[in-house]
């Protein structure tokens, strides 16, 4: 029998999602700082009302009398839920009334996109738009790459901060409690901002001669969206603005480091290097990269584009490293990125499709699930082929060695099973409005997998459906269906409950 | 046989148009649509957008957009057409100072028709694909745009925030859970 929601329920529900909302408003108050120091004086008003919608939603929360019901586990994945829901439409604000978009529609898109570190955009004329808004875009990918809860958490970490963190698709505590961890993934955010930005900085300043502060800038968003996997860029030609190998080899390994889980990012800072070394995601991300990446250089060698080994290996190599990592950083055209087929296609589309590491800020079904569904048919495989009564070992390394149980199995391939659906469902839409069949597949799995690369459908001028089915799988992409499950359970239960 | 000779004479004393001398223009969307096709010298117009990159070996490096927003900026009251369509283009050290700062927010960029080789997939710049400007003509220099703030939404935000910290009398900004 379902159990209808009481009024406590509705109220830690409100209480708990109005002080993310609170917190994500005082945030705000960066982006405003830049408009202000930069004199853009339309960006900041917009700034200041996105500002006063949030807190204004997080003081009504606040009145709202606490229950002494603590939060419970389908409490926090309604948070999450709901949290990923609204504050990308409030952070959209800015956006809508910049003038950069056709629609409030739009806007969300982009806000989802950004916070989801998706990067697929329906911004128009962004080589014309205030560098502060630029940068909002791109502090999105910052702040939803490590997380809102985990910011929130790291803050205020109460009762029932573990469904919280494990709703927003971390399933990894690396230090003892949830607190230490949240502050953890933070402080190796921005121990990564510091270096990468400075590489960045000096490379588009020395190599690139671009002027101190344009550095800076380029610096600055380049990070943003390469460490937290995202794909936005300052400028519409992506990375291909930079024409510089330097710059793409600094950028690449920013995205490397954020598609790892943050778990082998405290291995590594605690020198356990053989424990990185034996992981089954850094094994599985090895072969896996190995495998699509021959597939794209030999489909891409067969379209006669590059005529030498250099450029054919450097543009192969970033595309897939982009896919796989879940970036969506593209160095060459759409209409050029369109026209691969074949097996260049199939590379990059498998690859986006795998994703990076779970607990990182990658998309996609994530190594771990890869490896763990490969381990768990292979173990199958063994134990059909060895005497009767014999047990075949059934371990995985992460972090130490695990047991494979059955349950671990099965919920890896279970989640895998609901992103395939979630590709087929995405391109299974655009397909019912006409689009090619690879470019709906390209497309869907780039919304799905939070990874941003596109062949040229994601336009302001495409159906509207087909905008919010790429809205609706960016959110169940980030949140790796749980929350949203448990969200539509609860408005379920809360309308035919008893 | 005469004739034909006389013709033949006449036409070759014919200027050439100049655009046939320089290359065929196309705009940017044909260049990025038929990138593999078109080969050798090409007309483009469009505005220089972004940063001028200056690398220290003769060459600036910047983008040229050949969109609505080049002739229209939306500050002027262009209409919204879609996203940015740009190149990358390698312009002569010398060329430089005859062009204005490049465009951004509230900068309308230099309007500008460059002549050049089209370069696709360079072997010499490791696969990377531009115009290797040769000469370049600037159509407007461009210049700055101007932007008033919405007072509206100004006065809609601070209302809010006012309306938060009266609402927020009592409990504090956080609450523990």
């Amino acid at each position: 029998m379902l159990i209808r929601p009481t009024i406590e329920d509705f109220q830690v529900v409100a209480s708990n999602l109005g002080r993310i909302l609170t917190l994500v408003g005082f945030a705000g108050v960066v982006p405003l700082s830049w408009a202000v120091l930069a004199r853009e004086w339309a960006p900041a008003s917009s700034f200041i009302l996105m500002i006063g919608v949030f807190l204004a939603l997080g003081s009504l929360a606040a009145r709202i009398r606490v229950p002494k019901q603590r939060l419970d586990w389908s409490h926090g994945m309604v948070v999450v839920a709901l949290a990923w829901l609204v504050v990308p439409a409030v952070a959209a604000i800015p956006l809508a009334v910049s003038g950069h978009y056709s629609s409030s529609l739009d806007a969300l898109f982009d806000g989802m996109s950004g916070l989801t570190t998706t990067g697929l955009a329906l911004v128009q004329d962004l080589d014309h738009m205030a560098s502060s808004l630029n940068f909002w875009r791109h502090l999105l990918h910052f702040v939803g790459g490590q997380g809102i809860i985990i910011a929130a958490l790291s803050i205020f970490a109460g009762g029932g901060a573990v469904t919280l963190y494990l709703g927003e698709a971390r399933d990894e505590r690396i230090l003892p409690s949830v607190r230490s961890t949240a502050r953890f993934i933070w402080a190796a955010a921005l121990g990564h901002m510091a270096v990468g930005v400075t590489i960045l900085t000096i490379v588009a300043w020395q190599v690139l001669g671009f002027s101190p502060n344009r550095s800076l800038f380029h610096g600055l968003m380049v990070f943003f969206a390469a460490f937290d996997t995202g794909g936005f860029a300052a400028q519409s030609t992506n990375l291909g603005y930079y024409h510089s190998m330097i710059f793409e080899f600094s950028a690449g390994v920013l995205m490397v480091a954020g598609t790892m889980s943050f778990g082998l990012h405290y291995a590594l800072w605690k020198k356990r290097y053989s424990s990185v070394m034996l992981n089954l995601e850094t094994r599985t991300m090895v072969v896996t990269f190995g495998a699509t990446l021959m597939l794209t250089i030999l489909g891409l060698a067969a379209t006669g584009a590059f005529v030498e080994v250099v450029g054919l290996s450097r543009y192969g190599f970033f595309q897939l490293l982009s896919a796989h990592t879940g970036t969506g950083f593209s160095t060459i055209s759409v209409p050029e990125l369109a026209g691969w087929t074949g097996l260049a296609f199939s590379g990059v589309a498998v690859a986006m499709a795998l994703g990076g590491m779970g607990s990182s800020t990658a998309g996609g079904v994530k190594s771990l699930r890869i490896g763990i569904t490969v381990r768990s048919i292979v173990t199958q495989i063994r134990q059909v082929l060895v005497p009767d009564g014999a047990l075949v070992a059934r371990s995985y390394n992460q972090n130490g060695k695990t047991r494979l149980t059955a349950d671990i199995s099965q919920a890896a391939m279970s989640v895998s099973l609901l992103y395939v659906a979630l590709y087929l469902a995405g391109a299974a839409v655009a397909v019912a409005y006409g689009y090619g069949l690879q470019d709906a597949l390209f497309e869907s799995i780039s919304a799905g997998a939070n990874v941003g690369l596109s062949v040229g459908v994601t336009d302001p001028s495409m159906p509207l459906l087909l905008k919010i089915t790429y809205i609706a799988q960016m959110w169940l992409g980030r949140l790796e269906f749980v929350a949203v499950f448990a969200l539509f359970g609860f408005l379920w239960s809360t309308w035919r409950g008893k | 046989m005469k004739r034909l000779a006389v013709l033949a004479l006449v036409l070759l004393a014919v200027p050439v148009p100049v655009a046939a001398q320089e290359g065929p223009r196309v705009t940017v969307s044909e260049l990025l649509a038929r990138a593999a096709e078109i080969t050798g010298r090409v007309v483009v117009e469009g505005e220089l957008i972004g940063d001028y990159g200056l690398r220290g070996n003769g060459y600036m490096w910047t983008q040229l957009n050949g969109d609505s927003y080049a002739y229209e900026p939306l500050l002027e009251g262009g209409a919204l057409t879609g996203g940015n369509v740009g190149v990358a283009v390698r312009i002569p050290e010398e060329f430089v100072d005859k062009l204005g700062g490049p465009g951004g927010y509230r900068v309308r960029g230099p309007l500008v028709r460059v002549t050049g080789q089209w370069e696709y997939h360079d072997p010499d710049r490791n696969g990377e694909s531009y115009i290797d400007v040769l000469s370049i003509d600037v159509l407007n220099p461009g210049g700055p745009l101007s932007e008033q703030p919405n007072y509206w939404v100004l006065v809609a935000g601070l209302v809010l925030v006012v309306g938060s910290v009266f609402l927020r009398r009592g409990t504090g900004w956080w609450r523990r859970g």
